[in-house]
């Protein structure tokens, strides 16, 4: 493509956020559209109007009369990408609060920044939802959300306050814990846990305090009132997913065990060994956050957790049918949102489910398939026009659109 | 405060020549300048002020017949209201912050105040004549705030002012929880709630419920805009008198601030900020917020010139000098403007106080001059009594 016509798309673009603005009809045509879960449509229309999408379909969908018309002839439409695990959008410390181990109930939501760098980071590799989980320093960090990339009005980016609570196995929560070894002895850090098994016993200590809490409940006195342990109250009740950060194979297996015995929902996140404990995962029937599938080395304090990531790992998910989504997680050598899609499908998945794992399925895990996560009539017109296919090498995100508005590349 | 021995010799001394060199407490004053500036929006050319007992008496353009008031003419100068710091921590941070715990809201300001501090002395020659002095922005729940004068008594005054809070950075240390933003905010939610739902007891709980009953305002130290929409979340969910200190990303959070009715306390405006740090003021002004200037005293006149520079009004960059902070501290019955019944506490400039090329003259406190000087030439006696007798 000339320079000349790699621009003209956004210029047209922008013109038409004016009119986006108004409610009025704009039609995207000609491009191929993979719309998330479902066939590609060649020669595609892509219909939005009021910051929803209208219709969806081939060459002979019907174009409002009146609406404005955007050629996309040689492009490919997406829809918006998701990033289940995202790194970003606040100050690290503040994620992560080291007054205490078990914090359920504290929201990552209270410390995001909306002009946070990596926003515009995201929106340039075509993300345009988010879900931000408090950091991994504490045994049980609390509830992450879910956001969109950018937006007219902090408040109305936001789709769910508390969508999860993290949960993190592994070394990385007993870092900095220490016993008195002639520091200050009113140091915070002189606490359990300082081992796997620490962290474990933390876990396993909130949860059957919640659970007596909720036996206890019925006729008798009832237990001071904790915002921690409601929290926890709800994901023994079902009623909120947990996702567990575990990277290596005893971690995965922890992960798991602990959440079979208290019977809570839990997502296995950032699962690099995940090709190992395949059976089991495939057994507890949990979906797998993949974090950063073309990252050689392992999130987090690499060395202590000692998983060994492979490349095929995405792909063995795929293979074995575990539901996974591939994220950039909290791991530092993440490539963006799609280029890490790009590196599974390289690996031996296919390009479909590649797509769906950073679209449809993030949606549908994080509950907000009704809004977002494939293009589908009265969905928000949340979607990417890409220069070639998305998992292309040379694949750019020309323009990206939220609630049908082109956002600014300049961001 | 540590003095001298000699000190304890000379202070009957020095107490005598006071009483000698000071016109007798009695004794009303009659001033007159060019202009007097008795509030932001009413300006008097040619008018005088009589103080009688360190209060406004009258302001007008004629002297009542029965004054006897000595008589002091600034001539081609201006006079102001005294300036109000609604937020300082005058060089008393490490006495203003309880180290020890996080939470401390019924800690009070007024118990660390040195009034012979070094940093206390220079303020009238800046023009400020009154100071809310608060506690620092290193606990989440500071304390309460003290009002307090720059003139000859040193006293604090009156009752407490507002309840601080901080969920600015140098809130969280990594020492001591909360660490974090989101700890520092949960800390408060869960803190105010339970005084809602009368779960507390104690001296804490009894500020935070004045705080919730509307009695006492509520400060809050904030910068970014995850730090202002988490204390505008508070003052929403908990209905706060809400005003926000430094407020950087203020801009970010406007229709927030509109909706919610809450104001800010800026820090210093600095000539090498950002174009959208200096366009601040006009932007809250626009958008209905009322805000003040303070930050480092010195520096508190330029702070309201540069937003002048940068599209603020006259009248507003006044009124956040005077009027505004003093009613953010509740204190309009006293400070902020020259009316009748207000404290004598003005400041003389040789012109217009926000054209930095204006020489600050003299502050006067509760009718006594505390910097700078008295004129050289009184008031002609003769056109006075005219004025005065017609």
């Amino acid at each position: 493509m000339t320079v000349r016509t790699r621009w003209l798309v956004p210029a047209l673009l922008a013109s038409t956020a004016a009119l986006a603005a108004q409610g009025q009809a704009t039609a995207y045509l000609g491009a191929r559209i993979l719309p998330g879960g479902g066939p590609p449509i060649e020669n595609g229309v892509l219909v939005v109007a009021g910051g929803k999408i209208v219709a969806v379909g081939g060459q002979g969908t019907a174009v409002p009369a009146g609406a404005a018309t955007v050629d996309c002839a040689g492009r490919t439409i997406t829809p918006g990408l998701i990033d289940a695990s995202f790194r970003g959008g606040a100050a690290l410390a503040d994620l992560n609060e080291q007054g205490e181990e078990v914090t359920p109930h504290l929201r990552a939501l209270d410390c995001l920044d909306p002009d946070d760098p990596a926003f515009a980071r995201a929106l340039a590799a075509g993300v345009t939802t988010v879900h931000v989980m408090p950091g991994t320093r504490n045994v049980i960090g609390g509830l992450g959300c879910v956001v969109k990339t950018a937006g007219a009005e902090p408040a109305a980016r936001v789709l769910k306050d508390a969508a999860s609570l993290r949960i993190v196995m592994g070394a990385e929560p007993s870092m900095g814990n220490r016993a008195i070894r002639g520091g200050r002895v009113d140091s915070i850090y002189y606490r359990r846990p300082t081992t796997r098994m620490g962290v474990v016993w933390e876990v396993r200590k909130a949860f059957h305090d919640a659970r007596q809490a909720l036996e206890q409940s019925v006729g008798a006195a009832p237990s001071p009132p904790s915002p921690g342990r409601e929290v926890l109250a709800r994901v023994l009740r079902g009623e909120l997913t947990a996702y567990t950060t575990a990277r290596s194979e005893q971690d995965i297996r922890t992960a798991l065990r602990i959440a079979a015995e208290f019977g809570y929902q839990t997502v296995i996140d950032e699962a690099q060994d995940a090709y190992v404990v395949a059976d089991e995962l495939a057994a507890a029937k949990v979906t797998v956050l993949l974090g950063a599938p073309s990252a050689p080395q392992v999130a987090g304090p690499g060395s202590a957790d000692g998983a060994e990531p492979r490349y095929a790992t995405a792909r063995l998910l795929a293979e074995r049918g575990i539901p996974f989504v591939i994220t950039t997680g909290s791991n530092f050598a993440a490539l963006d949102l799609v280029r890490e899609a790009m590196f599974a499908a390289r690996n031996g998945m296919s390009v479909a489910q590649a797509l769906d794992a950073v679209t449809i399925a993030p949606a549908r895990l994080l509950g907000i398939d009704g809004r977002t996560g494939s293009l589908a009539p009265g969905k928000d017109a949340d979607f990417v026009v890409w220069s070639h296919d998305p998992l292309d090498p040379a694949a750019v995100a020309e323009s990206v659109h939220i609630d049908g508005n082109p956002v600014p590349a300049s961001r | 405060m540590k003095r001298s021995p000699t000190w304890a010799v000379l202070a009957p001394v020095c107490a005598a020549a006071a009483l000698c060199c000071r016109p007798a407490a009695a004794q009303d004053l009659l001033l007159q300048a060019r202009r007097i500036v008795i509030a932001a929006d009413t300006v008097l050319d040619d008018g005088r002020v009589l103080v009688r007992q360190g209060k406004v008496a009258y302001v007008g353009a004629d002297v009542p017949a029965e004054s006897r008031a000595r008589r002091l003419d600034y001539g081609d100068a201006t006079i102001v209201p005294g300036f109000v710091l609604a937020h300082a921590t005058l060089g008393q941070e490490r006495d203003l912050a309880e180290r020890a715990l996080p939470f401390t809201p019924d800690l009070r300001a007024a118990e660390a105040f040195d009034p012979w501090h070094k940093e206390l002395l220079p303020l009238p020659r800046h023009g400020i004549t009154a100071a809310a002095l608060s506690p620092a922005p290193t606990n989440v729940a500071g304390g309460i705030a003290a009002l307090v004068k720059t003139g000859r008594d040193r006293g604090v005054l009156g009752a407490d002012l507002h309840l601080m809070l901080s969920l600015a950075a140098p809130a969280r240390d990594p020492e001591r929880p909360p660490t974090s933003l989101m700890g520092a905010v949960d800390l408060l939610r869960r803190a105010f709630d339970a005084t809602q739902k009368g779960q507390a007891t104690g001296p804490d709980a009894a500020v935070l419920r004045q705080a919730l009953q509307g009695t006492r305002a509520v400060f809050v130290h904030a910068d970014t805009f995850a730090e202002l929409n988490a204390a505008l979340d508070l003052g929403r969910d908990f209905g706060l008198r809400l005003v926000l200190v430094s407020a950087r990303d203020a801009g970010k959070v406007l229709p927030r601030l509109a909706q919610q009715q809450a104001a800010v306390v800026l820090d210093t405006l600095q000539p090498e900020a950002r174009l959208a740090q200096l366009q601040l003021p006009t932007r809250l002004a626009e958008a209905g917020v009322p805000f003040c200037f303070a930050g480092r005293p010195e520096l508190l006149r330029r702070s309201a010139a540069l937003a002048v520079r940068h599209g603020l009004d006259r009248r507003t960059a006044l009124m956040a000098l005077t009027r505004v902070p003093a009613a953010l501290l509740d204190q309009t019955g006293s400070l902020g403007a020259l009316r009748q019944g207000c404290a004598a506490d003005f400041a003389v400039f040789t012109g217009d106080p926000l054209d930095l090329d204006s020489a600050h003259v003299a502050t006067w406190v509760d009718g006594a001059l505390v910097a700078g000087r008295e004129p050289a030439r009184t008031a002609a006696p003769a056109a006075a009594t005219a004025a005065g007798v017609r």
